[in-house]
């Protein structure tokens, strides 16, 4: 039946193909073992993580990411400090697609490296491990000179949703690098706590228009949104449509129906999505007080526009 | 020696499940006929290689139809797929579908396979109409294959690839006995005797004929030939509602998705060249295409995608995703003509006809357990009646289909088959290979999909519709008596060619025997132009009776999710045109 | 009807410089979806056998050398 099903890989032949002089050889022999599925292959692809040829390097810290598992996770945890960028860049993308929560305890010694890369790297593949004792590294790495690093701190605290790391978000939402304070401001939304939205308030106020997107945005998922409506009715003049667009969502979401009449002039935004948005809110907020807005919409050139705008009228009732 | 040279050879295996086709319903089908018995013997059958075959090849932007709890709910979302598709649904598939298919996503993101995750981990569902909110982006959607693949050789499955089935294998008692396959490169045969059989072999994607002219510029991956619907229908299973063709929504030229479902959700949309949107339904239907295409003929075409007005950094986020997963060449296009998104919109177009369940409702016919009319026949994915199922669908539905034949395969024997049917099926398939000149397969498919386009392309015309069957009727006879094909490769062809024929001749039978409008654009005749619920409440099922294509009606089982009045009022009053 | 040979210009392009196939590398053969990308047995490299490309992709990004670039079919250019 040779040849009829995709063959079962011959590790021995592979092994041998990997002391080839040949650098195309050993490259083709590791393209094989990756496809092999087989878990006695990962030792293999571990010594070809260490071979002289920067290329078949890079192959095997490809190839390591298709296997699960502790050993892979700590060969690829040593690549992540190769000479050349291009594998510990591999590396870093590999470490990232291991799924099982066991690989944490080879990983989390790397947050304390003394390499940004590094640390960022292990940061990022620990966080969908979600495992509780990544959060005393995380909070440390919050400290960090390197903004990359916070973020992916920010991400693997965020993924824990433990009450307890509340405070060092709060801090991060007054980062001084606006991506930080993006991610903790997304990440704050989970905790029920009043100083949680208190802190994501303040971040309407963000000089940086990305952050105030966020902000807004956040608190229409935030437990303890409502607490903010008043800074987020504020929010209806922001400078960018894109922030007031939130801030429209995040209010018809936390049912804040004294804002209907300030969003119902975003009727008249000439960015149709801004349109589209405040009717669509005005119906989710039955706010019969904008009744004359929304039939004065009702024939807007933007059909979906039209389409909420007459969704919105049969909500009123 | 000389490419691809022909072979004389033929092999005979048997197992218990055989899936045929390894894109997405069939990788996923095989993986869980295995899970559910260790020690059946299941084999995953591929036309290409596994590794990168199907629609998935190069990945997927993300879910167009998750349903995740707290963001819709299965009862919502049958209701919704009731509407969409003009009631001709059977609900107890639909819904078995949208209760299994939350489990599916957290099993394929712990294959590793990425979903877009806010910053608390939970899955971050894009709302895109507020109706419900079903899109599930997937930053890293390159990696889906990869992932897949990784889960089959982890359980060590038979693989076999590059073979074509060409046939099914039909038992004395009326159950599937296996399948008849050619190798693609060597037409070697294969014959593999199975108590369960699982069709996943994709869409009939290369029916219609793009813009372009190229025959492999179709918007499904072009592997995609119809041979699932052509297999299915000369072992005698009913193919359901074909004429509810598939069309969608493209970038001109380049014939790939502009992914609207991607920008949609940072703020891009379609307009006509006043730079206003136009589309008043809410759904992805036929009903959205036709609104589409009437704008495309109007004063107003063309049709753009247009994401200018949005800023700098949401543009390049919507670049990175767009121009790496799914269609990685779309950036290449773009760039080849200049267009950038800052400035220039991207003009759209419909695609060519196919048939799809993926994006539309024509398919085998199916039941909730994926079972086909044949015994121990199943069929998946975009090939299965479950309409609007997309990727999810043909994992969820792949995963019902080999969980059930698996169970069945348990209980029964191998079915007694005709060995005379073999050296039949070898006869049709060498055929091409033994003339000394000919028609090449090329241009026996050339003629056929323009055919298909000259004639089939909605609006239809019946004039136009009977036209064509005499056209295919005489490439039939072309094909069966002159097609020549002088290596494996070109026999593939020659196989595909006649599925497409067959497809095509199926396309037009079904959307003759409809005597009424529905589906919007995919069924729109122009003698029948109105819907009629009185007569025509009910599914078509096409099907091979005493060797002729036969059409006959069948019911629509009550629904398992009532839909009431007002429901169907607020969806009607979306198609109101402007007062204006 | 005797058949000829008609021109077409192909999308995928290799370069043999960089391309491994005669180390026994067929990873482009192995993945395309439509199979047209062959190892020639002149040259013991990959070429396009027949124009029937997706352009999808698979090829170019699977190849471990980057040695095969995929341009945009010319007809839908
Ligand atoms: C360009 C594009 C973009 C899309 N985008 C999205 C999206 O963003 N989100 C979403 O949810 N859905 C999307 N879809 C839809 C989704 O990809 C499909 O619905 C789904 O992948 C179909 O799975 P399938 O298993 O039915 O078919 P496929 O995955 O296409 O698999 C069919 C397989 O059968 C094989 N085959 C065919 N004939 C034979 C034969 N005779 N013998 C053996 N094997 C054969 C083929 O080679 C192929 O591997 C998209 C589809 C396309 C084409
Ligand atoms: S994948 Fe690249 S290196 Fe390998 S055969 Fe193809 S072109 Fe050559
Ligand atoms: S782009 Fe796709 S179809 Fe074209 S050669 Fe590469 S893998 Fe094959």
């Amino acid at each position: 039946m040779a040849g009829i099903f995709e063959d079962t890989a011959d590790l021995d032949e592979l092994a041998e193909a990997l002391r080839s002089a040949d650098a195309g050889e050993r490259r083709v022999a590791i393209l094989a073992l990756a496809d092999s599925g087989l878990p006695d292959a990962v030792p293999l692809l571990a010594s070809a993580a260490r071979d002289p040829d920067s290329g078949i390097r890079l192959q095997a810290a490809i190839a390591l990411g298709s296997f699960d598992g502790a050993e892979a996770a700590d060969a690829l945890t040593k690549a992540l400090t190769d000479a050349d960028p291009a594998v510990t860049r591999a590396a870093a993308e590999s470490l990232a697609e291991l799924k099982d929560p066991r690989n944490a305890d080879v990983i989390l010694p790397f947050v304390a490296h003394p390499s940004a890369f590094v640390k960022e790297a292990a940061l990022r593949a620990l966080k969908e491990l979600r495992r509780p004792e990544a959060l005393k590294p995380a909070l440390d790495a919050m400290r960090d000179p390197n903004a990359a690093v916070r973020i992916q701190a920010v991400g693997v605290i965020g993924f824990l949703k433990l009450e307890e790391s509340v405070p060092a978000l709060r801090s991060a939402a007054s980062d001084s690098d606006a991506t930080v304070r993006r991610a903790a401001i997304n990440a704050l939304a989970f905790s029920q706590a009043p100083s949680s939205s208190e802190a994501i308030a303040r971040a309407l106020d963000d000089a940086e228009w990305p952050v105030r997107e966020s902000a807004a945005e956040a608190l229409g998922r935030s437990r303890s949104g409502v607490s903010a409506k008043d800074a987020l009715i504020a929010r209806l003049d922001d400078e960018f449509w894109q922030v007031r667009l939130k801030a429209i969502r995040s209010l018809a979401a936390l049912k804040v129906r004294a804002a209907a009449i300030a969003i119902a002039h975003g009727l008249t935004h000439p960015e149709p999505n801004m349109r589209k948005e405040a009717a669509a809110a005005l119906g989710e907020l039955k706010a019969s007080e904008a009744l004359a807005h929304l039939e004065r919409a009702a024939d807007d050139i933007d059909a979906d526009v039209r389409k909420n705008v007459r969704w919105a009228l049969s909500q009123l009732g | 020696m000389s490419l691809d040279k022909i072979v004389d050879g033929l092999t005979e295996v048997d197992c218990d499940v055989l899936v045929i086709g390894g894109g997405t319903a069939g990788p996923m089908a095989a993986l869980k006929a295995k899970m559910k018995n260790p020690n059946a013997k299941v084999i995953l059958l591929e036309k290409a290689n596994v590794k990168r075959s199907g629609a998935i090849s190069m990945g997927m932007d993300g879910l167009n139809n998750a349903v995740i709890p707290g963001h819709a709910t299965p009862e919502q979302y049958t209701r919704e797929i009731t509407i969409a598709n003009d009631g001709i649904v059977n609900q107890k598939a639909v819904l078995k579908y949208a209760e299994q298919c939350y489990s599916i996503i957290q099993e394929l993101d712990k294959y590793g396979i990425r979903f877009q995750k806010n910053e608390n981990g939970d899955f971050d569902v894009k709302k895109v109409h507020h109706l419900g909110t079903y899109v599930l982006p997937m930053p890293n959607g390159d990696t889906v294959k990869k992932a897949l693949y990784r889960q089959l050789r982890r359980v060590q499955l038979l693989i076999s690839n590059r073979y074509i089935a060409t046939r099914l294998l039909q038992g004395k008692d009326g159950r599937v006995a296996g399948a008849i396959a050619v190798n693609t490169r060597t037409a070697e045969f294969l014959i593999v005797k199975a108590k369960a059989v699982i069709l996943c072999m994709g869409a009939a994607g290369r029916l219609g004929l793009p813009a372009s002219g190229y025959l492999f510029g179709t918007y499904e991956n072009a592997a995609n030939s119809g041979d699932g619907y052509a297999m299915a229908y000369h072992a005698g299973a009913k193919l359901a509602n074909l004429e509810c063709f598939q069309i969608n929504p493209l970038i001109k030229d380049y014939n790939g998705p502009a992914c609207a479902y991607v920008a949609g959700p940072f703020g891009a949309y379609t307009v006509n060249n006043e730079d206003a949107r136009f589309i008043e339904c809410d759904y992805w239907s036929g009903q959205m295409m036709l609104e589409f295409y009437n704008e495309l003929q109007s004063g107003k075409g063309p049709v753009y995608l247009k994401l200018n007005h949005l800023h700098e950094n949401t543009i390049s986020e919507i670049e990175s995703i767009l121009h790496k997963v799914e269609r990685p060449s779309r950036g290449q296009f773009h760039a080849n003509r200049g267009t950038d998104y800052r400035g220039n919109k991207i003009e759209m177009h419909v695609s060519e006809i196919g048939f799809c369940s993926g994006h539309s409702a024509s398919g085998v016919f199916v039941d909730e357990f994926a079972r086909t009319t044949v015994p121990g026949l199943y069929a998946a994915g975009d090939m299965a009646s479950v309409p609007h199922s997309y990727m999810l669908g043909a994992f969820t539905n792949g995963s019902i289909a080999g969980q059930h034949a698996s169970d069945f395969a348990k209980d029964v024997d191998f079915a007694a088959y005709d060995p005379e049917d073999i050296a039949r099926e070898r006869e049709r398939v060498l055929a091409p290979t033994r003339r000394e000149d000919g028609i090449p397969p090329n241009q026996i498919e050339y003629k056929t999909r323009r055919f298909v386009n000259d004639y089939l392309q909605p609006p239809k015309v019946p004039q136009k519709y009977r036209l064509a069957q005499s056209r295919f009727a005489e490439v039939r006879e072309d094909m069966e008596t002159g097609m020549i094909a002088r290596n494996a490769h070109e026999l593939l062809r020659a196989l595909e060619a006649s599925s497409i024929l067959d497809c095509a001749d199926m396309a037009a039978c079904s959307s003759l025997f409809r005597t009424e409008s529905r589906w919007g654009l995919y069924h729109l005749r122009t003698d029948y132009p109105g819907r009629d619920d009185e007569n025509w409440f009910c599914h078509t099922l096409l099907g091979k009776t005493d060797g002729r294509m036969i059409c006959e009606k069948r019911a629509v089982d009550p629904y398992v999710v009532p839909i009431d009045d007002d429901e169907k009022d607020i969806y009607y009053r979306q198609r109101i045109e402007a007062r204006a | 009807m005797p058949l000829a040979n008609t021109p077409t210009s192909v999308p995928v392009v290799v370069d043999n410089e960089k391309c491994i196939a005669d180390k026994g590398c067929t990873v482009c053969v192995d993945v395309c979806p439509l199979d047209v990308l062959r190892i020639s047995d002149l040259t013991n490299k990959a070429y396009m056998a027949y124009d029937e490309c997706w352009y999808c992709l698979p090829c170019q990004c699977d190849c471990p050398t980057a040695a095969l670039t995929v341009n945009i079919p010319f007809l839908l250019k």
